[in-house]
């Protein structure tokens, strides 16, 4: 961990960030965007909320994560802040654990902690599919640390309320295609 | 300044073509593709080619990797009318589970041997310290029947099946295996996937990367730049370099290419209006991934909804970072041509996403495309 930023971050405070990051997933569940809403905390300020907005930009990589740390870019323009100073000393709190290219973002960053309810069994950067953010990687800024597990069902629930439902943007996976093809 | 490590990048090209063909001759209709011109022409633009870059495919680390071995018994068959019934009461006490791409008969090594044919029995599983054991320590004679073989001994067998055509040349050496043979992989490690005009329209594509990669850098920026085309009207979609100085420490080329084409769709998450540079062509708009049928597992066929960047090729000067890598799925890239590798670069050199199994998107890289120029690009900016 960065400089022990992290420990005083989630003590009292990181039940309320997580309250607000369950908010900002739902809301992204009602507009048809995968459940996923975060939090970007510096200095006891929420400087960033992010839910993803995949299909409202048509962009894939618009996940809550990278929507949060733009808003936190503009914050650090408009107070005329160092940008690489701010998420030195920013812990993200987020409902699922980072995909594997937001993991490689939040290195890039040197953001020091991550804290995440449950698992990202398809994408997952910090264990589930790799672990970006504690492998050695000398050239992709630092890794980081991650508290895991909080109200990690609910979190599952409303993914799978989601992947039931069915993007109607995304395309049909591959497995799902060569299945019709058999039959 | 910068000749001892263009010195180092050469050797690596020499030594990455020798690797690619290190095992396999070139297939004799090699000149089959091209037919308008005439042959002289034609070798001498090759010669040019392959004196300045060299296209290599970026294969899984289970196409790449050497074949391992395990230890085995087997025994010569000496009455070869014995051999389909000794195959089944064999492979009924020894299914060699797992290792199906084995053959269980093989034709005898040795020329001179009066046997024709040498079966496989069982792995040592271990016993392979001090002797070999006898017919019937292997085979239990209320199992098999031995007679017609002869006297057990030890071979190498590969304990993978071949995935590409240098694997299977070299898992043969050691025993017979059967090999599914991917022909596209086949001529990518010959260097023979791609025409002479393919080829000639990469390079172009490339030179174009490294034009706006040298002008992205004049303003602050890394020195990488990246051309999005849709290979099926050889059209260029997008041109981006990286903006992580001017605006966004994340704004890589990559990630500056897939919001130009979410633009070019009607959405988007940044304004590059300050940056001239990175633009879209207007036509993006329609279907990407129509007509588009070459790949090597058909991700993008007609009848799936086009998704973003789904059909298209990346043409990039340097190996995309892990962020980069993983956008790339996400958007559904469908293949991605790099000049130079990364030390931490996420395909081919630290991680393959490409290949990365559990993801639900993988697609073709190739790497060495300008790259003598790419490199330069690299030490520029660091």
């Amino acid at each position: 961990m960065g400089s022990g930023v992290g420990c005083k971050a989630i003590g009292v405070e990181w039940q309320r960030w997580m309250e607000e990051a369950f908010c900002m997933a739902k809301e992204a569940l009602e507009s048809g965007e995968v459940p996923v809403g975060c939090l970007m905390v510096y200095n006891n300020t929420v400087l960033g909320h992010g839910r993803n907005e995949v299909n409202e930009t048509k962009n894939a990589t618009r996940h809550a994560e990278m929507v949060a740390i733009d808003q936190v870019l503009t914050w650090c323009r408009d107070h005329g802040k160092s940008p690489m100073e701010v998420f030195e000393q920013t812990v993200l709190y987020v409902t699922v654990e980072p995909c594997i290219m937001c993991a490689g973002a939040l290195r890039l960053l040197k953001i020091p902690l991550v804290v995440y309810g449950c698992r990202n069994e398809r994408f997952g950067g910090c264990g589930s599919v790799l672990n970006v953010g504690a492998d050695d990687l000398p050239n992709t800024g630092t890794s980081f640390e991650c508290i895991a597990g909080y109200r990690a069902e609910e979190a599952v629930e409303m993914l799978k309320t989601f992947y039931k439902q069915e993007n109607p943007n995304a395309p049909k996976s591959k497995a799902r295609k060569k299945d019709q093809n058999e039959s | 300044m910068v000749s001892p490590p263009l010195v180092k990048t050469m050797s690596k090209v020499h030594l990455s073509t020798s690797e690619a063909k290190k095992e396999h001759k070139p297939p004799s209709q090699e000149d089959q593709d091209v037919t308008a011109e005439p042959k002289c022409k034609r070798r001498r633009s090759m010669e040019l080619e392959s004196c300045s870059w060299n296209i290599l495919p970026v294969l899984s680390d289970e196409e790449s990797r050497e074949i391992a071995v395990l230890q085995a018994y087997a025994a010569p068959v000496l009455s070869k009318k014995e051999t389909s019934r000794l195959v089944r009461e064999v492979s009924t006490l020894y299914p060699l589970e797992g290792l199906q791409h084995l053959k269980r008969v093989r034709a005898c090594r040795d020329r001179d041997s009066p046997y024709p044919l040498e079966m496989l029995l069982c792995l040592t599983l271990g016993k392979e310290e001090g002797r070999v054991p006898s017919l019937s320590e292997l085979l239990p004679e209320e199992k098999v029947n031995c007679f017609g073989l002869g006297q057990p001994f030890l071979v190498l067998i590969p304990s993978c099946p071949p995935l590409t055509r240098p694997q299977f040349q070299e898992a043969s050496a050691y025993w017979p295996t059967s090999f599914h043979e991917n022909k596209q992989v086949t001529e990518a490690l010959t260097g023979q996937l791609f025409s002479r005009e393919e080829k000639a329209r990469m390079q172009r594509y490339m030179e174009q990367a490294i034009e706006v990669a040298h002008q992205g850098a004049e303003k602050g920026n890394e020195a990488v730049g990246a051309v999005l085309v849709n290979p099926a009207t050889e059209e260029v979609l997008a041109v981006g370099h990286d903006c992580r100085k001017i605006s966004n420490p994340l704004l890589h080329g990559t990630m500056v290419c897939i919001d130009l084409v979410a633009r070019a769709q009607g959405g988007g998450a940044y304004n590059f209006d300050s940056y001239p540079l990175c633009s879209f062509a207007a036509s993006v708009k329609e279907a990407p991934g129509a007509g588009v049928t070459d790949c090597f597992d058909d991700a993008s066929s007609s009848s799936i909804l086009p998704y973003i960047c789904t059909g298209f090729d990346l043409y990039i000067t340097r190996e995309p970072c892990i962020m980069c890598a993983m956008a790339l799925v996400h958007s559904r890239i469908q293949r991605v041509f790099y000049g130079a590798p990364s030390p931490d670069g996420a395909l081919g050199s630290r991680y393959k996403i490409h290949t990365q199994k559990d993801l639900n998107h993988h697609f073709q890289v190739f790497r060495g495309i300008l790259e003598e120029q790419c490199q330069q690009l690299r030490e520029k900016s660091q």
